[in-house]
């Protein structure tokens, strides 16, 4: 093909594009994926029964926002990978900071909780299920993100698909708090990171087959 | 003519609010800086180089919507016209690491140039603003001290006393940002 001709079929048409098309696709992917890991979640996993009740207290909250603010981290990092001439700003480091957070808080558990209990604790009644749980919950949202990821321009593929299993992990983990009665920071702080952790090295294997462009 | 950063960004732009003349003009302009990026990379009678071009041209028409005005648009393009390149020779087998790539990265003058152009415009944002227009007047356009103290309307003592105060605080930014 001529390029003059190229050139004319490419802006014969042309629709305009808003400066927040890319945000707005990756949440869109999100969201697609979100809805059908929380269908998963209610329809087999099925909420926690005390979940209005679980709401009420601190150990909810502190669950997501472990999970919430590493999704958020995730997922700003997964933004700026998907232009061709980003990187990942800071978004890597700050997510140390719920990490430390949530160490911090297993600590002070450790320290008023007798030696005998430490195990218990530690492997609640689900450590067996709940990071295949996580990372199972987060195939749907890494769909979703491979589908807005169809229009975006990521460069560095590895570290893109990376970025975006832990958005989808971290994600899906959000949601599977739903479901999952466990209550000690040490737990989510092991078994929730071993999943997200498990969703996110996936993505990088994936990201330079399944993002090229 | 010589295409700019600032030139092919506004056509950018307005190519991005839906004005396919601009748009158009865009890609046209792209075409020969895009044969000089292949070409001094492939060799000059490589027949890949036509087919990166239009790869190239599609790529940065399908995604423009990845292309963030706050930043160059020169490093947006060429970003994009090095991973096609790169996706070209992986797709064939053959082992290209981006740092191999970037090895020769810096023979590109307009790539640079705009890298370069965006490294000043961010130093000078961070002096006051009269000092900041002085040295773009002097030092940058390359006007007199009489010349640029008529443009901007203030003394010729005066563009003396701010061309020295901007330049030395220009120099303690650029030396806290190697710190």
């Amino acid at each position: 093909m001529n390029e003059e001709d190229l050139i004319e079929a490419l802006a014969r048409d042309l629709r305009p594009v808003s400066r927040h098309t890319l945000g707005r696709r990756l949440v869109g992917g999100i969201v697609l994926g979100g809805v059908a890991t929380a269908l998963v979640v209610g329809g087999w996993l099925g909420f926690r029964p005390d979940l209005a009740l679980a709401m009420h207290g601190p150990t909810f909250w502190m669950k997501w926002a472990y999970t919430i603010s590493l999704a958020f981290c995730a997922t700003a990092a997964t933004a700026r990978l998907a232009r061709p001439d980003g990187g990942v700003g800071g978004w890597l480091w700050i997510m140390a900071l719920p990490v430390l957070g949530l160490a911090a808080i297993g600590i002070h558990e450790l320290m008023t909780t007798p030696r005998a209990g430490w195990l218990a604790m530690w492997l609640g009644a689900s450590w067996q299920v709940c990071s295949r749980n996580v990372f199972m919950l987060s195939l749907p949202i890494f769909g979703g993100l491979l589908w807005s990821f169809r229009r975006l321009a990521p460069t560095r593929l590895g570290l893109a698909g990376a970025t975006a299993g832990l958005s989808a992990g971290a994600w899906g983990a959000t949601l599977y708090c739903l479901h999952c009665p466990e209550s000690s920071a040490l737990f989510v702080l092991t078994w929730y990171t071993l999943g997200m952790g498990l969703a996110a090295i996936v993505g990088a294997l994936l990201g330079p087959r399944l993002l090229r462009w | 003519m010589r295409p700019d950063e600032q030139h092919l960004k506004a056509l950018m732009l307005k190519g991005m609010d839906g004005d396919g003349t601009a748009h158009a003009a865009l890609l046209r302009a792209l075409l020969p800086l895009l044969r000089g990026f292949f070409r001094r990379r492939l060799g000059g009678s490589n027949d890949d180089v036509e087919d990166l071009i239009q790869e190239t041209l599609i790529a940065v028409h399908q995604r423009r919507a990845t292309y963030d005005p706050q930043r160059p648009f020169g490093g947006w393009l060429f970003a994009i016209a090095r991973y096609k390149m790169i996706d070209r020779y992986r797709r064939r087998g053959h082992a290209v690491s981006f740092d191999d790539i970037g090895d020769f990265a810096d023979e590109f003058a307009f790539e640079e140039a705009s890298d370069a152009r965006a490294d000043v415009n961010r130093l000078l944002e961070g002096i006051p603003a009269k000092q900041a227009a002085v040295l773009r007047a002097t030092r940058i356009d390359g006007l007199s001290t009489a010349e640029a103290a008529s443009r901007l309307g203030i003394g010729e003592s005066d563009v003396k006393v701010s061309a020295h105060r901007g330049l030395k605080a220009l120099a303690a930014r650029v030396r806290d940002s190697l710190r």
